[in-house]
């Protein structure tokens, strides 16, 4: 019954297929001979995890349902049901209007940036050590890879991958990710790279790391950062908010000056989120950014001292706010 | 194609390969979202593998740990390179299903199992990973994230598999009644596990 050197033979088969599988990818690298392996994944699962998505939008009231579901039904079989309806339309409801409220602000602060958006939603999200979710827009949306995906926050991440009716996302917490990005009200840039949003230092409140390029530039806590923008507007496009620095690294003497820094996205409940399928006319500089909050950086608004002040002139000409 | 020596074969891949995949979606679109303290989640699939390895034996543990593997590799938000979940889940399957036959009637068996499948399973991803040069694997988020894990699957793993056990058991009572089908491991497991205290079957 057991046959085990049959068992053995299978193992064997297969491991080194799987061996071979991470050989040729690695070698491979990003244009590596299983891609295709990739998008028939998404173009098998994509729809899937669309549709499991609808089923199981708001994941702890569905939690919730599962659990208290079973016991009372069958007594008032009927009547519990009917209840049950009626509670997943108040809840499908309430959802809704949580998600355009979500909208309304995305369309909100890509207006105000001049970028154009496809707005979507996240469906799923990576396993092991990788930072990464699915996104319900795919190349039938006009999503193409390395596009910025915001939300009305701010930056959430790029476009690696896309099927056709969903698109991977790696975050900009990722480990692998890094962003080119400026320090408000300055001209001075530096690389915000990932650290993991499984809470890394600090409790996973600075999943980010800012390297300043320049050692000797001003850079005080409470300073926000924004997307410089990328060659040719790819994968990001500039002007997006991405955090604000909560801790600076003492300097060590180093080229570079580390921060570490606070995003204004939070990573861990990722819901409505836009890609932007065109870049804005004009860099948007700093007009995405929310409003400064009073108490402390309060005068830095104001005073025209500052020599980055000629592009602040933001939305003068609004560049067209396409939908 | 699985477990061809025992006959039911057709009615068993198609069991496990739903249960593979109903698994797969779970984890990507439910358990990966859930803000866990630690950002960690339990891994599923894994606890899928080493439940279907301890019920039907290493053969079917080792392919549909390597099929669900190859399917974790692929799926939409995966980003690593495709294989590494086949090869560690594979392994996991195999020596599941051998410590499947191994298993009397002693009920903490499975508990132990599954916590050594869970341990054994995160901590090779962790080691290809890492020997693969993956700066997301990293010594310290390993350090940090592997017990973690480990533990939530733990935590989780009464409930996969009882799920699973409990998903066999219908499929086999409701198809076929009359064959003698308590003489693989299964019925063995399946007999301990029934007198175990903490699930009720």
């Amino acid at each position: 019954m057991k046959d085990t050197r049959r068992t053995r033979m299978v193992l064997g088969v297969l491991l080194i297929a799987a061996l071979a599988l991470i050989t040729i990818d690695y070698r491979g690298g990003d244009d590596s001979p299983l891609r295709g392996l990739r998008g028939v994944g998404s173009a098998v699962f994509g729809p899937v995890e669309r549709a499991s998505a609808s089923v199981v939008r708001p994941i702890g009231n569905t939690f919730d349902s599962i659990t208290g579901a079973p016991g009372e039904r069958r007594r008032a079989d009927r009547l519990e049901r009917e209840n049950q309806q009626l509670r997943d339309q108040l809840r499908a409801a309430h959802l809704d209007q949580d998600h355009s409220a979500q909208l309304q602000r995305l369309l909100g602060s890509a207006g105000l940036g001049g970028y154009k958006i496809a707005a979507a939603k996240v469906i799923s999200a990576g396993q092991g050590f990788e930072d990464t979710v699915t996104i319900d827009v795919g190349s039938s949306s006009g999503v193409r890879p390395d596009m910025t995906v915001m939300s009305a926050e701010g930056l959430v991440g790029r476009v690696t991958r896309v099927g056709p009716t969903t698109a991977t996302v790696l975050l900009a917490t990722d480990v692998t990710s890094s962003v080119g990005s400026r320090l408000e009200d300055s001209k001075e840039i530096g690389i915000v790279e990932g650290r993991g949003r499984r809470g890394l230092g600090d409790g996973g409140k600075t999943p980010m790391r800012f390297q300043l390029l320049n050692a000797n530039a001003a850079m005080r806590i409470g300073q926000r950062l924004v997307t410089l923008g990328s060659q040719g507007e790819r994968p990001y496009v500039p002007g997006v908010p991405i955090g604000t620095i909560e801790r600076i690294d003492a300097p060590a003497g180093g080229l570079t000056r580390t921060a570490y820094v606070r995003p204004f996205v939070k990573f861990t409940s990722l819901d409505v989120v836009a890609v932007v399928v065109a870049p804005p006319k004009t860099d948007p500089r700093d007009s995405v950014l929310p409003p400064k909050p009073s108490p402390s950086p309060a005068p830095s608004t104001s005073p025209s001292t500052s020599p980055s002040d000629k592009p602040k002139d933001k939305p003068s000409g609004k560049p067209s706010t396409g939908g | 194609m699985l477990n061809a020596p025992e006959g039911s074969q057709t009615g068993r891949t198609i069991m496990a390969a739903v249960v593979i995949v109903a698994a797969l979606i779970l984890q990507v679109s439910v358990a990966n979202r859930l803000p866990l303290p630690g950002g960690v989640t339990p891994d599923l699939v894994l606890l899928t593998v080493v439940a279907l390895a301890l019920v039907n034996g290493s053969l079917t543990g080792l392919v549909a740990g390597f099929a669900a593997g190859l399917a974790a590799d692929i799926i939409p938000p995966a980003d690593h390179t495709i294989g590494r979940y086949a090869l560690v889940y594979c392994l996991i399957g195999y020596i599941c299903g051998m410590a499947s036959d191994d298993m009397d009637r002693q009920s903490l068996v499975p508990f132990f199992a599954v916590a050594a499948g869970a341990l054994v399973g995160t901590v090779l991803y962790a080691v290809t990973g890492m020997m693969l040069g993956d700066p997301r694997a990293s010594w310290t988020i390993v350090a940090r994230m592997v017990p973690l894990q480990v533990l939530y699957d733990v935590i989780a793993s009464p409930f996969v598999v009882w799920a699973i056990l409990r998903v066999t058991r219908r499929f086999e009572r409701g198809e076929r009644p009359s064959r003698d089908r308590f003489s693989v491991p299964a019925a063995r497991y399946r007999s301990g596990s029934g007198s175990r205290p903490g699930v009720h079957l």
